[in-house]
């Protein structure tokens, strides 16, 4: 097939884009599942999608490719252009703007329709197509079946209507094209889960500037849209799906049936989980968005509001996602004592900020003391990090992780050159964590009036 | 579905090119130009001859077109139950003049509801969306960023005084992990940001020539240079973290990168808190100051290790269940 910026699935070129932005040093030798045609063409496809965020690089191992991105400085989200590059047929495009010219008439709100236009029939259709054609200088024509289905899938996509008479369907435009606020949808479109979607609405209207930029963007969650309104409509239905996820340490692909039951949206990492109940396992997990491949809907799950209310008291010991300790004990315990200066008071104010689940208590006027009960503290290990230079105590009733932290800190203390120890350096470092949450920011907060 | 060529950019594009000519002959630069604004850098290539050849015969060889009215689509299924999901987040109330109703589109389900996900890290101290004042204070900065007015404001400042400001304003930044929006505009303070949630009061005015002749300051761009080691899952969670920033990477050898990116210099704390937060599998390499601001913290970490254990260590962890 001959090259088309256009694609028909989207998975194709998800794992490129999102490699080219989170990583940004691959070259062509690195995505070796795929040939080297399809390399180049997904390339060239994003190159002329994001043609303005890509650059190259050339190093020993051949030239990489990075979308890069400072997200604070752009308005919209670069990726929902992979969105709006779907391939379709010549056919598709012409009817599609025949058919809605032609229906636009029968587009009357209820308290306009006085009767005379109900719609049209598919005979008056299919004439009024034949008729427009006819006009012009090609030889394209339609035949009656493929009307008809295209009417069906607009009904299915809610942009068309029909009614039955008699023996005759009749068919009309839906109702309603009104402008929604240009800002909402600049907005939303940044914030929702989903905003993609917005981003479509505002396609459709008269153009207007958004009045809004974004810090702390993380703009990758785009290409994982369409998994996540599967699991969304999964979840309204209370039904099982299948998931096939992809196992990146293994390279393989793995399946599984589950029942979803929230998404947790991450804003300090970027990062998308669903938590499920896994039928496998026999608990409630959590399975990262990106790395889900295909979600298909099975049966209706009785048992889904009882794992929704499990996974409500499970809550209160989540810190991030992690349901299960690595410890192999059902609950562990961690706690932390921080000081600060008589004139740091948003120390303890950051505690009571960023915790997420646990209790903050003041100690005295210099000292808080955060403390949890949570499935895995290996959760909270990035975050405690954040406090280096105040922290007074550290308890993990994991007596490992304990003892990795200690060791850790010690590690950064020979890195940076304070201790004379023989680990210095990073090719040193070893050990396993779970993927840990980010850290946080601005001890002060908002420091701007 | 969402990905469908209902709302890509090629029927975008195409939709403005005969919304142009149902009102008079298109030429082909216009269509080029519209083309260009909606669709991507190739597009011209196949929407250009596909329309003007007779392939999707849409458009006269005059540049006019059949169609009797101007293309619009309504809104389908899936964008309604979107809107439907927006219109019950907090955060919608501040665009609107009037109640919201229940749903705007109750012919279709909410796409998704709050039981449905969950931010789990944003900061506890958001906005105050649901306060009245603020959401006359976020309703008036809107009207004055549509109207290109300035504003008269009363800004409590971190010690709670009050400061009188004058501002041409720009934009409204928010942020997600803060749940803040920052008003960023010319202003008369020595800082042109300004936190919505400490305006007191805030009131159109009239653009003074100030304004305008002054110069937006900018934060100014700074660099950090780090390795990053890749164990434990270390690549995948630094490169995300810290996806939003504009920076380049290098593979050293099988384990080991390095990093560069830019970040504001009003953000330094925030950027050494964050990569301290990576303990040791990050090693700030420079700007030397950057190095010495993570030395810092972990010297005066390393003097506490030394001190007695003063609090917090006395009961010990309790034991796991």
């Amino acid at each position: 097939m001959p090259y088309s910026e256009l694609v028909k699935n989207f998975n194709k070129i998800r794992e490129y884009m999102r490699d080219f932005y989170v990583y940004g040093f691959k070259g062509r030798e690195d995505f070796d599942a795929k040939s080297t045609r399809t390399y180049d063409d997904e390339r060239r496809r994003i190159e002329s999608w994001l043609s303005d965020y890509m650059h190259f690089q050339n190093t020993p191992d051949g030239k990489s490719v990075a979308i890069t991105i400072d997200s604070r400085s752009g308005k919209h989200n670069p990726f929902y252009k992979a969105w709006k590059a779907k391939s379709f047929t010549d056919g598709d495009i012409t009817l599609h703007f025949l058919l809605m010219d032609i229906l636009a008439p029968t587009c009357v709100s209820e308290s306009e329709d006085n009767g005379v236009m109900r719609g049209l029939p598919l005979s008056g259709i299919l004439e009024k197509v034949d008729a427009y054609l006819s006009a012009s200088a090609g030889a394209r024509t339609f035949d009656e079946s493929t009307i008809r289905k295209k009417l069906k899938e607009y009904q299915e996509e809610g942009i068309v209507l029909s009614e039955k008479e008699g023996k005759t369907v009749y068919y009309r435009r839906t109702p309603g094209f009104e402008e929604i606020d240009a800002q909402v949808l600049h907005y939303f479109s940044e914030v929702a889960p989903l905003g993609v979607i917005g981003a479509f609405c505002a396609d459709k209207q008269e153009k207007e500037a958004s009045l809004f930029t974004f810090k702390h963007h993380y703009i990758t969650a785009a290409m994982d849209s369409e998994i996540m309104c599967a699991l969304f409509e999964a979840m309204r239905e209370k039904c099982v799906v299948t998931l096939e996820t992809f196992l990146p340490k293994e390279k393989r692909s793995s399946s599984g049936i589950f029942v979803p039951l929230q998404v947790r949206i991450s804003v300090q990492s970027g990062r998308q989980y669903l938590m499920t109940y896994g039928y496998d396992a026999r608990r409630i997990m959590s399975v990262r968005l990106d790395h889900i491949v295909s979600v298909k809907n099975g049966a209706p799950c009785p048992e889904f509001e009882a794992h929704r209310k499990k996974l409500a008291t499970m809550e209160p010991n989540i810190w991030g996602v992690s349901t299960q300790s690595w410890s192999g004990s059902r609950m562990e315990h961690v706690e932390f004592t921080v000081r600060y200066e008589n004139n740091e008071e948003f120390i303890h104010q950051r505690l009571v900020r960023e915790k997420r689940v646990g209790t903050v208590e003041r100690i005295d006027r210099n000292t808080s003391r955060f403390s949890a009960d949570v499935f895995d503290s290996t959760e909270l290990v990035p975050w405690i990090r954040t406090f280096i230079g105040r922290l007074v105590d550290v308890q993990f009733s994991n007596a490992k992780l304990q003892e990795r932290f200690k060791k850790d800190i010690e590690k950064m203390y020979s890195l940076y050159g304070l201790t004379d120890s023989s680990e210095s350096g990073l090719r040193d470092i070893t050990g396993s964590e779970t993927p840990g949450e980010g850290a946080t920011q601005n001890e002060k907060g908002g420091e701007t009036p | 579905m969402i990905f469908s060529e209902l709302y890509s950019a090629y029927y975008n594009a195409v939709a403005r090119i005969l919304r142009e000519a149902v009102l008079h002959p298109v030429t082909t630069e216009e269509m080029r130009k519209i083309i260009a604004d909606n669709a991507f850098d190739e597009s011209a290539l196949s929407i250009l001859p596909a329309l003007t050849e007779g392939r999707w015969p849409l458009l006269r060889k005059d540049g006019t077109t059949p169609l009797h009215a101007a293309p619009t689509m309504p809104l389908t299924k899936l964008q309604k139950s979107w809107l439907n999901a927006i219109s019950q987040d907090p955060r919608m109330q501040l665009f609107l003049q009037e109640p919201a109703v229940p749903l705007p589109y109750p012919e279709e389900p909410v796409l998704f509801t709050k039981e449905d996900y969950y931010v789990f890290d944003r900061y506890a101290d958001g906005d105050p969306y649901e306060d009245d004042a603020y959401r006359a204070h976020f309703a008036t900065v809107l009207k004055a960023l549509r109207e290109k007015k300035a504003l008269q404001l009363e800004v409590r400042n971190r010690y709670g005084h009050l400061m009188q400001v004058t501002t041409l304003p720009s934009h409204l930044e928010y942020s997600e992990k803060d749940d803040k929006f920052r008003l960023f505009g010319r202003a008369s303070h020595r800082s042109d940001v300004i936190n919505m949630a400490r305006i007191d009061s805030c009131e159109l005015t009239e653009v003074e020539p100030w304004m305008t002749a002054r110069k937006q300051t900018r934060a100014q761009q700074d660099k950090v240079v780090f390795d990053l080691l890749d164990e434990r899952k270390a690549l995948d969670r630094v490169m995300l973290h810290f996806a939003h920033f504009e920076r380049q990477a290098e593979k050293l050898d099988e384990k080991n990168y390095r990093v560069t990116l830019l970040y504001d210099r009003n953000d330094e704390t925030e950027m050494v808190i964050r990569l301290l937060g990576f303990g040791p599998l990050v090693r700030v390499r420079e700007p030397e100051h950057f190095v010495d601001l993570m030395r810092e913290r972990l010297l005066k970490q390393q003097a506490l290790d030394q001190m007695p254990i003063v609090n917090g260590s006395e009961e010990g962890p309790s034991p796991a269940d």
